[in-house]
């Protein structure tokens, strides 16, 4: 065989894998648009009529709507915060190596392997006591902290690796340390801090234990929750079910796509050193 | 730093008041706990359940710990060169990683169904106690090889070529090359996957949750749901916090045991 059958014949086994691996992609958008006869007579085919009302009347009987807006807000909210008090607290401990810091960085690095399990009935009947149980805003408080050990972990080494000569001049010339901080650290920490946002938002958007922990009641289910819930009702019908599927994955997709080059960058950065 | 008192607030309280409620016995309402020493600690060891639920966890994790590695490697080889047709690729490997559990364990419950059972008649493995457990891991190598394949890419794009211009003067061929050069040059990368891969396995929920409940029988209950169980269906939050104590340690102790001797590896390769 010669080089250039060889290189048709690996474009060839690549597509091939790469198709394997999106196939259930595929599986969910056909039943999303098949009709309730069609699933039965027979479900792999593509569908002989599309049949776009799945998708109107799983958001109508799925209360779509409310969870939607849920998600959003807890992950769109969560994700601010952790962000901004993250990278601040990032940065302090990457540059100022006291004992204190020190101290603080390894109380994070033990508590990334913290299972939620652990923290879980306590968390519970806090916040319970709390009055945050079923609230969106006592899940968001729960996500953050959560997730802070992680981001720190993943923002700190990326910190350590910026030269510090910039921020030195800046203290010369009279600069605050809010204003260093703003207008000169943050700025140079785009990559990470999107990666960061990238990563916790599907964290968030696709949390299952905590919501389901924390969020018990109708009116605050998030669209992990909607889906476990709508499937448990809707498992005969499952074209509207997968049409509910499809919708919330497009929002996550979207910021995939986006983002994506951040993400290989960053997940090489937070794999090495957590 | 509000970081800190965030974490305060919402980890590390809670997970200090965890100790005192292992002690008790408590339905995880009533205001009255009765203290009940190490009895829930001594159970634990002579509970069917709970041994059952680490057999699950342990198989799970060690299968996904393989398998997710073994496959993202083959796919950082294969589309490691920076091309257009490779980008595109591993954007489509990398996107299962978006889906929530419990979707991944949704749409493949189908795939079980109606691809492997109606299209080659191998019958579902979520159905069957032997096997659900590596049915949920599947969906799990699934999710996640592509993970692990980011990784990888980024490591063996790290290695210099100049390495690879020398093996190739000395006529190495690929399979040396990988062994020699490529393998020993991204340990680091190896010893992070394996690492995270290790405490996700352990604590396995979304996926015995959403495709099984656990079932059938208590064939894919995993320590996670043990637990979450104890709190919710069984209100014995006591006893439930107990195995999370031991839980916690045990995680604890096994990643520690398992990063300090691959990073050994590391240095010796």
């Amino acid at each position: 065989m010669n080089k250039k059958q060889w290189n048709y014949l690996s474009v060839i086994v690549k597509l091939a894998i790469t198709l394997l691996v999106i196939s259930p992609f595929y599986i969910a958008m056909i039943y999303s648009v098949k009709s309730k006869q069609e699933m039965v007579t027979d479900r792999l085919a593509f569908p002989k009529t599309i049949h776009w009302d799945n998708f109107t009347r799983a958001i109508e009987t799925s209360n779509f709507g409310l969870a939607l807006k849920n998600s959003l807000v807890t992950t769109v909210l969560a994700v601010i915060f952790i962000t901004l008090i993250c990278t601040m607290a990032s940065y302090i401990i990457a540059r100022k190596n006291n004992r204190f810091y020190n101290l603080i960085y390894y109380l994070f690095v033990g508590a990334m392997i913290i299972p939620f399990q652990s923290i879980m009935t306590p968390l519970y009947i806090d916040m319970t006591r709390w009055k945050l149980l079923n609230t969106l805003h006592g899940f968001i408080f729960a996500k953050i902290g959560f997730q802070i050990a992680f981001t720190v972990l993943l923002v700190s080494g990326f910190v350590k690796s910026i030269p510090k000569e910039l921020e030195e001049a800046a203290s010369i010339d009279g600069a605050g340390m809010y204003a260093v901080f703003f207008q000169i650290v943050f700025p140079l920490m785009k990559p990470i801090v999107l990666t960061s946002i990238v990563l916790n938002a599907l964290n968030v958007w696709n949390d299952f234990q905590m919501s389901l922990t924390l969020l018990q009641q109708k009116q605050v289910r998030n669209i992990p929750l909607t889906q476990y819930f709508f499937f448990g009702e809707n498992s005969i019908e499952l074209g509207l079910a997968f049409a509910l599927f499809i919708l919330s994955i497009i929002p996550i997709l979207a910021l995939y796509l986006t983002l994506q080059k951040y993400i290989i960058g960053g997940i090489t950065q937070g794999a090495v050193k957590g | 730093m509000p970081a800190l008192v965030m974490f305060a607030i919402f980890v590390a309280y809670p997970f200090l008041q965890g100790f005192p409620i292992s002690f008790t016995k408590w339905d995880g309402m009533s205001p009255n706990k009765a203290y009940v020493g190490l009895k829930n600690y001594i159970r634990i060891f002579k509970d069917a359940n709970v041994m059952n639920a680490v057999k699950n966890t342990l198989l799970f994790t060690a299968v996904t710990m393989v398998f997710s590695n073994l496959l993202g490697l083959l796919f950082a080889l294969m589309i490691s060169k920076k091309s257009k047709l490779n980008h595109v690729l591993r954007t489509c490997i990398f996107m299962p990683y978006c889906l929530s559990l419990v979707l991944s364990s949704y749409i493949w419950r189908y795939v079980y169904s109606d691809v492997f059972y109606d299209k080659f008649g191998i019958a579902s493995p979520l159905g069957s106690t032997t096997w659900v457990m590596i049915g949920l891991a599947v969906i799990s190598v699934w999710r996640d090889a592509g993970y692990c394949m980011v990784v990888y890419i980024a490591a063996i794009q790290g290695v210099s070529k100049d390495y690879y211009e020398a093996a190739e003067l000395e006529g190495a061929t690929s399979w040396q090359k990988f062994k020699a050069i490529t393998f020993p040059m991204i340990a680091p990368a190896v010893t992070a996957n394996f690492t995270l891969l290790l405490a996700w396995g352990m604590k396995v929920f979304d996926y015995p949750m959403a495709a099984t409940a656990g079932g059938p029988g208590r064939a894919s209950e995993t320590v996670a749901m043990l637990i979450y169980n104890n709190l919710f269906t069984y209100f014995k939050a006591g006893y439930g916090q107990a195995i999370a104590v031991v839980f916690t340690i045990s995680i604890f102790a096994v990643s520690t045991l398992v990063s300090k001797t691959l990073r050994a590896r590391e240095v010796e390769i």
